[in-house]
């Protein structure tokens, strides 16, 4: 990892536009965890803090669309910019540059996620036994990160249109494709996500069961994760800048 | 650029004793378009301008030169290891590109600190320091670079690839933007580390910028080599091409009858309503029309040089 990469592509990612769209992104759990607790609805907190906002709205939403954001930003923003030129014209072996910018994007998206899930959880579950639900998608979520993430980076140096492909990713493969076909469902990082969570949480199969299995899921997340760091670099060194970019 | 021999459309590698960067029999491709055709040269310090109308490929070939491009063909060397897929290479070359992008959010010197850290340099803050005063941009050196104009983008670019101190400096149009001041302080400062014994290429569509600076030149036409060598035995190929101007007048026939018997004519065709007439001397026959029309009585209503155009200059060299 290359530390002078790593802290330029954190000022990169946190200007001031693209930080304050996606904080507004991240209090948007929060703001929903708030209106649950003051309109006092009659259902059970746990099964609708899992399902409906963790689950349903950071896992299924907050988490690919902020890690597309970063994960994309981080090298490709530098390719689509011209900016690029300038790390790769330097000494500097090319998986350190990788490395730099997917943990920059990781920490990021960590953060962010991170902390919309754990405050959004503990606003909604207030009062309610937690059994390891918000801790569980905390971690899950900034393992998921990864994943998500180290996919991205490399989307963004094989294509120029990394964020429609992410898209594509997010919301049909894992959104249509992985409910339809079960067996799909390794080919998903919001499965890993879940499976994680539910390997963590100790609540009840009733209020939330998972379609991976929790050390499955791990070991896929390890493997996606360091098959796109390989693949990642390897594009790298042999990306070529030509007059178009 | 070590060659001394002027070689109009050459494609073999010239040879110095001891060059710094080696292109031999390189090629380059996009799909069925060729951007580079089997080119072949060899640089060795002192100034060589890149020279070629837009579109000709000295951008692909700089890019190739910078490892940035593959060659589909051929090898591209300097200090005799390859340059492509080598970025341990980048420390004994600098690299100003084309584009004008920079990072907005960085000050000037906070840029040039960067390039200094990536290098590795065990004083990155004085490195930075001599490359922001070396473009004299040290007035400007604590603004964010997004602010920067065109001309102040160009010296930051310079100031972070020379922020190493390398033996090789590789520029892509440099001039570009820059105002008449700052052109002549680069030029000035091109000229200094030539002096120290330093390689260095730029590129340039302008003949009188590559005029001003570069002992030698390589001119680049569609993707060939049209030219190597010394600036003024190329310059002087150019100036002694054939011209063509167009003319119309009150009687094309009579004008014609009488410029033929001039000595610097040596072609005259009738087209249409105008006449074409080729000349060896561009300067000679521009004085001489207007009088020989006046001695034979006829009015000149048109009077165009028809091929003085950059991209017209470097076709006739490749057409040698």
């Amino acid at each position: 990892m290359n530390a002078t990469i790593f802290v330029l592509t954190i000022r990169q990612l946190l200007g001031r536009r693209r930080a304050l769209l996606m904080a507004a992104f991240g209090l948007l759990p929060i703001a929903a965890a708030v209106i649950f607790r003051m309109s006092s609805p009659d259902v059970d907190t746990q099964r609708w803090t899992v399902m409906v906002l963790l689950n349903g709205l950071v896992v299924t939403t907050l988490l690919p669309l902020v890690a597309l954001v970063f994960g994309t930003s981080a090298m490709g923003g530098e390719i689509e910019d011209g900016t690029a030129v300038y790390l790769l014209s330097k000494p500097v072996p090319r998986w350190q540059v990788v490395t730099a910018k997917l943990l920059a994007a990781w920490l990021a998206t960590s953060l962010l996620v991170g902390l919309s899930t754990v405050i959004s959880g503990v606003i909604a579950m207030n009062g309610t036994p937690q059994d390891g639900i918000v801790s569980g998608f905390a971690i899950a979520m900034v393992l998921g990160a990864l994943v998500y993430t180290a996919l991205f980076v490399l989307l963004s140096i094989v294509t120029s249109r990394a964020l429609i492909g992410g898209l594509i990713y997010v919301f049909f493969w894992e959104s249509v494709v992985t409910t339809i076909f079960a067996g799909t469902k390794i080919f998903s990082v919001r499965q890993y996500t879940l499976g994680v969570a539910r390997l963590i949480s100790t609540a009840s199969a009733k209020t939330f069961e998972a379609r991976l299995d929790g050390n499955e899921a791990l070991w896929l997340m390890a493997g996606v994760s360091l098959l796109a760091i390989f693949l990642a670099v390897r594009q790298l060194q042999r990306f070529e800048i030509g007059e178009s970019t | 650029m070590t060659t001394t021999e002027a070689t109009p459309a050459s494609s073999q590698p010239a040879s110095p004793a001891r060059p710094t960067m080696e292109v031999i029999n390189v090629s380059r491709w996009y799909g069925n378009v060729v951007a580079i055709n089997d080119i072949s040269f060899a640089l060795g310090p002192g100034i060589t301008g890149l020279l070629g109308p837009n579109g000709a490929g000295k951008s692909t070939l700089l890019h190739m030169l910078s490892g940035f491009l593959e060659p589909s063909n051929g090898r591209v060397e300097m200090f005799g290891q390859p340059v492509w897929r080598n970025p341990a290479l980048y420390r004994q070359f600098g690299l100003v590109p084309e584009r004008e992008a920079v990072y907005p959010f960085l000050t000037g010197y906070e840029f040039v600190l960067l390039s200094a850290r990536l290098h590795g340099l065990a004083d990155p803050k004085a490195a930075a320091n001599r490359a922001v005063h070396e473009v004299d941009l040290q007035d400007a050196q604590h603004r964010a670079a997004g602010g920067y104009s065109k001309g102040m983008k160009q010296r930051l670019k310079v100031a972070a690839a020379i922020v190493h101190d390398p033996p090789v400096l590789l520029l892509d149009e440099p001039f570009n933007g820059a105002d008449p001041r700052q052109r002549l302080h680069l030029m000035d400062m091109l000229r200094r580390m030539s002096a120290e014994g330093r390689t260095i290429l730029f590129s340039s569509h302008i003949l009188e910028e590559v005029e001003r600076l570069a002992e030698n030149v390589l001119v680049i036409v569609s993707g060939r080599l049209a030219a190597s060598g010394n600036f003024h035995e190329i310059r002087k190929l150019m100036i002694d091409r054939p011209h063509t101007f167009r003319l119309r007048s009150s009687d094309n026939r009579r004008l014609a009858a009488a410029l033929i018997a001039e000595e610097s004519v040596f072609g005259v065709e009738l087209e249409g309503e105008r006449l074409s007439i080729q000349t060896a001397d561009f300067g000679r026959f521009a004085l001489a029309a207007p009088r020989v029309a006046k001695d034979s009585g006829v009015t000149l209503l048109e009077f165009v040089p028809t091929d003085e155009s950059l991209e017209s200059v470097f076709s006739y060299l490749v057409g040698r």
